[in-house]
């Protein structure tokens, strides 16, 4: 009985991480042929180069593309957080009259496909005169990212002790400044985290930026999908691609870490907020 | 934010039924002839498009949540203190970019000179320098990229259910005598079932929508409902038809949502207590 049951236990880890190689396989292969110096990323490996790296960095449409997905993918982190605090707040209030209905209309961008969505945005910008525009393609992405922001800030908001806003206001301070002071600093994990997904939803989105990114000013997403289709524009591609795959990775665990070690440290302290109060007692 | 979400939706809906217009000149008057053809016309090929569609998308979403299940088991109850990394292990390719890992499949793995026909040259599983046929440009390869490309998610709900169930009600089988596969049939999956459902949702919706995967390692006829939307927006315009189909899509995915909606409440709680902790 034991035999089996350690069989068992063998073969579920065993599974795991057969599962393990099967997802991170084509990852590791981009970062491989990032450095094969072949101009076609084939087996066997050629030998090692970075000259890839070197072309890649060269290519000011591929740099362009890059710098514009960036842009966008800061600008919609920022922006789509923002409104995601406002959202949060807005929902957490008591008060709120058809909070089912207005929950349903801000998690809507989750379920409706983006498809339907670039081509509905591409029909309004028609509508009202506009021509496509990085603008366009920016505002796109906010309404798809907001969802992912209210979801990583809500729980974290509704999760706070209310003890904590009240003590502030009992000590005097404003609804501003309690928000200020207490509020907002016990956030800042979950802030980073929604900055991040949503910073990562629009680096990475493609049917939105496919219709509304002008001609001559793809987002990088768009660049790759035109790219690829082009054999000797192939290995820029690997080599830019493999560097973005190691700093997702980089970023994801350093967040995920960040994240678990800030909030414990948050719950068993709540220190800043903590401090806040205490600096407010001593004004009062 | 609101207007930019239910513009277009409203905008599409009276394309779809030709109030307004792309093509200049043409009168809008109120028709049905657009839904008409497309939902009851005889052997309307957007149809069957949409069929072929929804067979690959609920392929997809049994075989991921089925493959996702023993690992979200594996982490939960055996994995022990390193559950979390684990978890963060399985889950961190999700978070790489979507069309890289596309690319990375259509361009370098299962191409003619792929590294997926070298292994198998390698292992003499195949002639020599003779590519599998079917490895691109398939039915085979649009499961294998959307199934490759869900996993990590999937696993994630899943866990979430098992991690949070109550472990006394499995001692409390084994101690009434419960062998350890009863006990996972009888008790552990069925208490999971939310958690699973969640997965299969979390999976079957984003993929009834999905043209990416089939623009880089489909044929021409694995092309899914997706793409016939964006042909109708690309270099020979219908809005009028393709506002049809794109209204569609999106009332099929929210009667999904709906069916399916308590579970997924369910499964976002368990999320609010796992962020919460």
């Amino acid at each position: 009985m034991m035999i089996l049951r350690g069989v068992g236990r063998a073969s579920l880890a065993l599974y795991y991480w057969a599962f393990i190689v099967f997802l991170f396989a084509p990852l590791v292969v981009i970062v491989v042929f990032a450095f094969n110096k072949s101009s076609t990323p084939v087996l066997p490996i050629a030998a090692f180069s970075t000259r890839w790296f070197e072309l890649a960095f060269a290519n000011t449409q591929l740099t362009g593309a890059l710098v514009r997905s960036a842009a966008i993918g800061v600008a919609t982190g920022l922006f789509a957080t923002a409104l995601g605090i406002m959202s949060s707040l807005g929902l957490s209030a008591s008060r709120l009259r058809l909070r089912a209905f207005v929950v349903a209309i801000l998690l809507l961008p989750l379920v409706v496909p983006y498809i339907s969505l670039a081509v509905g945005l591409l029909i309004l910008l028609n509508e009202l005169g506009l021509q496509i525009s990085l603008w366009a393609v920016f505002l796109g992405h906010v309404v798809i990212a907001l969802p992912f922001s209210i979801l990583v800030v809500l729980p974290r908001l509704r999760s706070l002790d209310p003890a904590l806003v009240e003590a502030a206001r009992d000590l005097g301070s404003g609804e501003v400044s309690a928000f200020n002071l207490v509020t907002l600093p016990l956030l800042v994990p979950s802030l980073v985290s929604s900055f991040l997904i949503c910073f990562i939803t629009s680096f990475d989105e493609f049917a939105i930026a496919s219709f509304l990114a002008p001609p001559g000013l793809p987002t990088y997403p768009v660049f790759l999908y035109a790219g690829s289709r082009t054999p000797a524009l192939l290995p820029e591609l690997i080599a830019i691609g493999s560097i973005i795959i190691v700093a997702s990775l980089v970023i994801v665990v350093m967040a995920e870490g960040g994240r678990r070690w800030a909030e414990q440290r948050l719950i068993g302290q709540t220190a800043p907020a903590a401090e806040n109060v205490s600096m407010l007692a001593s004004d009062a | 934010m609101v207007l930019l979400l239910l513009g277009p939706v409203v905008l599409l809906a009276l394309y779809s039924l030709n109030l307004r217009t792309n093509i200049p000149g043409t009168p809008t008057d109120y028709s049905t002839a657009n839904w008409q053809d497309f939902l009851t016309g005889a052997g309307n090929p957007f149809r069957s498009r949409f069929f072929y569609s929804m067979q690959i998308t609920v392929l997809v979403s049994v075989a991921a949540t089925a493959a996702a299940y023993p690992l979200a088991y594996y982490l939960a109850f055996h994995a022990r203190r390193f559950r979390y990394p684990l978890l963060l292990l399985l889950i961190a390719p999700f978070f790489t970019s979507y069309l890289l890992r596309i690319v990375a499949w259509a361009d370098v793995m299962l191409n003619d000179n792929g590294v997926v026909n070298h292994v198998l040259w390698a292992l003499h599983l195949e002639p020599q320098g003779t590519a599998v046929s079917w490895l691109l440009y398939s039915n085979f390869s649009i499961f294998l990229v959307l199934f490759y490309s869900w996993i990590p998610f999937v696993s994630l709900p899943i866990f979430a259910v098992l991690e949070n169930m109550d472990h006394r009600l499995i001692e409390a089988a084994t101690d009434l005598g419960a062998g350890r596969f009863s006990t996972f049939w009888l008790v552990t999956f069925p208490l999971s079932l939310p958690g699973v459902i969640a997965a299969f949702v979390f999976v079957l919706i984003p993929t009834t929508g999905e043209f990416i995967a089939p623009l880089y390692v489909g044929g021409p006829s694995n092309q899914l409902f997706g793409n016939e939307i964006q042909g109708f927006f690309g270099d020979s315009p219908n809005w009028n038809y393709g506002a049809v189909l794109a209204i569609a899509l999106i009332a099929v995915v929210l009667v999904l949502t709906v069916i399916f909606g308590r579970f997924l409440d369910t499964d976002l709680r368990a999320h609010g207590a796992e962020a919460g902790r």
